[in-house]
């Protein structure tokens, strides 16, 4: 779950990244002539709306709203009292309380006089949302993410670099120390290092034997491998030395 | 199922989610998805989105486990053309999963949700025994937090000191928020890289998992010596607190459980602290999910059963210390209810 730090250090990601990246979506929307689009997020599903945003739900589900010719308002079920924490780490000016996502998005297509709406990743929706969403009068369009994000962009790649170095770094660091301790000890060890330099979220296998899996309670065998996925500021890498690269 | 026409129950699972999968099937997958199907025989098979998955939950199925890259596909093809098929976690489900169920067997599955999760609501011997082993290591873990805070150490820091000493004991995850300062704080949330300092109060849930459930701790803490508010602040939560316990058992409505809890605020002149604009929820259900129904709240009404496992929490804001927390994970008895934290039920000081 997302317990690490959750921050954003402008040196590493400028505004000028989101205002790039939603002017991208606006160009999408304008030559589809849709006038808003919306993305969904929610705890494993993220990095669609942190990619615009940088918000990332520590719980809970939300909902990106991009107008297109307006700032992008947050549809969100966290409490009010967290607001302030999220525009801290966000450039989220708007926020809306949504104990009901959908019913939020309709009251503001109502509001702005919208008749049809964009979807990042329609069919990737929650089948309760997609099945509220289309419950209303509001047409749907599908826009799928790679029509707004081809690639990673010039500033996702230093970052994806950083999360690669760090978790290599740490994996380095205590590999060699790994057999004959407990599978569990093991993970112990790289989660509390991981989390001090920044890691937010985290999956870490063991293959002692196996196919790479969660620890067991077992001693780590001569020759044992892990598999660590890490999230550092939202940009996920997946590192396994010799690993299964096919499915990494 | 025989009785609701279902031919097959699917229990969905995605890493937020795993509960449905789990409670079938209670192997931790660590890929995107996963589904497993009981069949109205009682044959049990699966589907996950990874082989590593399929690898993990083969064995506890006698090898009836696949693996399907494109998912969809894969379930396209999981269920029987024609069957009634049922999902329990249908709401959570991809849609375009749920379309390719649909192309699959001819017709929209129905949602078995509410019926699996009032099936989780009431655990079996063998659960409670995982749940006793989670509040043993929540315990542990908030012995570890108290012992290791100091002024001048980041939020963040302390989280990952105890994150790394949960999983050095076992816990498979463990859901945590924190909070520290004085007044201003109305809420808990992520670590920040803010550093402790003397005279604050630091709040903090921990909610490790062990073989798929999870048991919560919630504890104040209060850096030097705590301020006679902070002290007024903590014995009518601790009042709160006795009082839902007092409450909790067999026949009782879950919102009088919320309601005792209140009326402690109410009665020392704090009752608008008790409403969703301070507060979320005065409890809630425990299992294989965090965060199960039903919530502990005024207006939700439910008859609170035996075996039943759930977190009282009196948790809010209050002006005369912060947003506070305190409450112990708690199992319905014949009579009664038992904590199965055995943490001390005290306002902590560094």
């Amino acid at each position: 779950m997302k317990r690490g730090l959750i921050t954003w250090h402008k040196g590493e990601l400028p505004p000028q990244a989101f205002e790039t990246r939603l002017a991208a979506a606006h160009k999408v929307l304008s030559d589809r002539e849709l006038p808003a689009l919306i993305v969904y997020s929610d705890v494993s599903r993220s990095n669609q709306g942190r990619y615009f945003s940088n918000f990332m739900p520590y719980w809970n589900r939300a909902l990106l709203v991009i107008p297109r010719e307006d700032k992008p308002v947050l549809l969100c079920a966290l409490s009010p009292r967290v607001y302030p924490w999220i525009k801290s780490v966000t450039i989220l000016e708007e926020i809306k309380p949504s104990p009901n996502l959908t019913q939020r998005v309709f009251e503001m297509a109502a509001e702005r006089g919208w008749k049809r709406i964009g979807v990042l990743d329609e069919g990737g929706l929650p089948f309760d949302l997609y099945s509220q969403l289309h419950g209303g009068d509001l047409e749907t369009f599908d826009v799928p993410f790679a029509d707004v994000r081809p690639g990673p962009d010039e500033w996702e790649l230093p970052m994806y670099a950083r999360a690669e170095l760090l978790t290599r770094e740490v994996l380095a660091a205590e590999l060699p120390h790994g057999v004959g301790l407990g599978d569990h000890e093991f993970v112990g060890r790289l989660e509390r290092r991981y989390r001090l330099a920044g890691a937010e979220d985290l999956v870490i296998l063991i293959a002692n034997g196996s196919s790479p899996a969660p620890p067991a309670g077992a001693i780590l065998r001569p020759g044992f491998g892990v598999a660590v996925a890490l999230e550092y500021r939202g940009h996920w890498v997946r590192v396994a030395p010799g690993g299964d690269a096919e499915f990494l | 199922m025989a009785e609701h026409g279902w031919d097959v129950l699917l229990l969905y699972g995605h890493p937020w989610r795993k509960d449905f999968f789990r409670c079938l099937v209670n192997v931790n997958f660590s890929g995107p998805y996963a589904v497993a199907a009981l069949m109205r025989s009682g044959e049990v098979t699966a589907l996950a989105s990874h082989p590593w998955d399929a690898d993990l939950v083969a064995p506890a199925l006698n090898g009836a486990a696949t693996f399907a890259k494109d998912f969809a596909a894969g379930l396209h093809r999981f269920v029987p053309a024609g069957a009634t098929v049922a999902v329990a976690g249908l709401e959570l489900m991809e849609a375009r999963f749920v379309h390719a169920l649909r192309d699959g067997v001819g017709a929209i599955p129905v949602s078995a949700t509410s019926q699996v999760e009032e099936l989780r609501r009431f655990k079996s011997a063998e659960e409670v025994e995982c749940l006793k082993r989670a509040a043993d290591l929540a315990d542990r873990g908030y012995q570890r937090f108290a012992e290791v805070i100091e002024p001048g150490m980041a939020e963040y820091e302390l989280v990952a000191d105890v994150e790394g000493f949960l999983k050095s004991n076992g816990a498979e995850d463990n859901f945590m928020l924190i909070a520290s300062g004085g007044t201003e704080v109305t809420g808990m949330k992520p670590p920040t890289e803010r550093r402790f300092q003397l005279g604050d109060s630091v709040t903090t849930e921990l909610t490790p998992q062990i073989d798929g459930y999870y048991a919560q701790i919630c504890r104040t803490l209060v850096l030097g010596e705590p301020n006679s508010q902070q002290r007024e602040a903590f014995s009518i939560f601790s009042e709160a607190r006795q009082a839902a316990e007092d409450l909790l058992k067999p026949g009782v409505d879950i919102a009088d459980v919320a309601r005792v809890q209140n009326d402690v605020f109410r009665k020392f002149g704090w009752g608008e602290y008790t409403g969703l604009k301070y507060t979320r929820v005065r409890g809630h259900n425990l299992g294989l999910h965090p965060d199960e129904s039903p919530y502990v709240l005024e207006d939700v009404h439910y008859t609170v059963r035996k075996d039943m496992v759930v977190i009282a929490h009196p948790n809010t804001y209050l002006p005369l210390s912060g947003y506070m927390v305190y409450g112990d994970t708690l199992l319905v008895t014949e009579n009664g209810c038992t904590a199965l934290n055995l943490a001390e039920r005290k306002l902590f000081v560094k």
